[in-house]
């Protein structure tokens, strides 16, 4: 929750990205309470229907679940879902983002599979 | 839920229409931020709906009852007004001691403890006269009256003018406290507007007289996209998309697009397409008029 809000992107996908990489990295645990809307809203100085939305993307993901009357808690598996879907994405959109950036720039396909040949150690 | 409604609000200066057939509901428990140019009508339209000052032609109501000169409607609104004292001004003399008192004896309920709680959070000394006071000190001491009044619907007119970056972020904290716990609706007039962005749950711009719109701050964002390439790409990546504040520079051409809902920008052009912040988005709206 140490992350900071840019203005690239909207601030509920913000909010909801943190979450998960705060999951991933183990800031929060499964089966842990999440902060509240509340809670989010005054940290970020956003409006708690902001922070709701956010929240309630990571809901309908299966990545949080709501305990009534007590909050938020991070579901059983999520860890293991986000970074399943992180590696979806990455290779659908950031691969292809690199090829196509490789591509206009003439590297060719030898060229590149050598560079990550020799960087990825 | 209660609801406060402007029906054909309008408010005339001699011949000058200063407010324009308003139309505005304002659903309790939500916190909106109000926008627009110097002169565009924010203060006059705050002063309206709180019986401060005497409505032209139109209506304001809260929960189906007019506001005007009815005490049980005004006991549930506070526009704490942008204090500008002038030397001559007979506010000048009082000290802030009797300000408070006033608020007190105005406010039907009034919360003393907060009060004293946020005298001495901004650091404000009682004795001092109001005249004595800087432009900060003086926002400190709205901000202090629209929190304490407990209004159910409180208005806030520039509340962050003349406040340092600090306490401008302390004014952001302090109204989302009592936001989550109270609920209170609240209505937030600002030039400073990416920094308050964020803390509005709806926009509303006020465009010389006239709501421009009033939406969702996120969705609107959301909407807005700032295209730039060469002219003829960019011509057809926007055609017949609601296009504003267009720059020519050189072969190049950039304009600020506020989409449709559901709709995107015209895939399979070579054009750049980046986000739109909520004062940039202002600029393009209100910087000057609507190209198509």
């Amino acid at each position: 929750m140490n992350q900071r809000l840019t203005e690239e992107k909207s601030i509920y996908l913000q909010i909801s990205q943190m979450i998960e990489t705060d999951i991933l990295q183990g800031v929060l645990l499964e089966e842990e309470r999440v902060p509240s809307t509340n809670e989010l809203a005054k940290l970020y100085t956003i409006n708690p229907a902001t922070a709701a939305k956010g929240i309630n993307l990571l809901v309908e993901a299966g990545i949080l679940y709501k305990k009534r009357g007590i909050g938020m808690f991070v579901e059983a598996g999520a860890k293991e879902k986000i970074r399943a879907r992180r590696k979806e994405e990455f290779y659908r959109v950031r691969l292809q983002e690199l090829l196509d950036e490789a591509k206009s720039l003439g590297i060719t396909r030898e060229e590149l599979l050598e560079r990550i040949g020799g960087s990825a150690k | 839920m209660s609801k406060l409604v402007c029906e054909n609000l309008t408010k005339q200066y001699g011949h000058k229409t200063v407010l324009d057939h308003i139309n505005l509901t304002l659903e309790s428990g939500k916190i909106y931020g109000l926008i627009g140019r110097n002169g565009a009508g924010k203060t006059t339209l705050l002063s309206l709906m709180s019986n401060q000052n005497p409505i032209s032609a139109g209506t304001a109501t809260i929960d189906g009852q007019r506001i005007w000169e009815n005490p049980k409607a005004l006991s549930r609104i506070c526009f704490s007004r942008e204090l500008n004292l002038s030397a001559e001004s007979a506010l000048s003399s009082y000290t802030l001691k009797a300000y408070l008192r006033a608020a007190e004896t105005y406010l039907p309920h009034w919360d003393k403890d907060m009060a004293g709680r946020l005298l001495e959070l901004f650091g404000l000394e009682k004795k001092k006269k109001l005249g004595k006071l800087s432009k900060g000190m003086l926002s400190m001491v709205t901000i202090l009256v629209a929190m304490a009044s407990k209004a159910e619907f409180t208005f806030l007119d520039e509340p962050v003018a003349g406040l340092d970056v600090v306490a401008r972020e302390q004014f952001y904290q302090l109204l989302l406290e009592e936001y989550t716990e109270t609920g209170r609706t609240f209505v937030l007039s600002t030039h400073i507007i990416e920094e308050a962005a964020d803390v509005m749950e709806e926009v509303i711009i006020l465009d010389r007289g006239k709501i421009l719109l009033k939406e969702n701050t996120q969705e609107l964002v959301d909407r807005a996209r700032y295209v730039t390439g060469l002219a003829d790409q960019v011509d057809c990546a926007t055609a017949g998309l609601p296009c504003h504040h267009v720059e020519n520079i050189g072969r190049s051409k950039a304009v600020t697009v506020l989409l449709p809902a559901g709709e995107d920008i015209n895939p399979g052009y070579d054009v750049t397409v980046q986000p739109v912040n909520l004062q940039k988005l202002f600029v393009a709206l209100c910087g000057e008029e609507v190209h198509r």
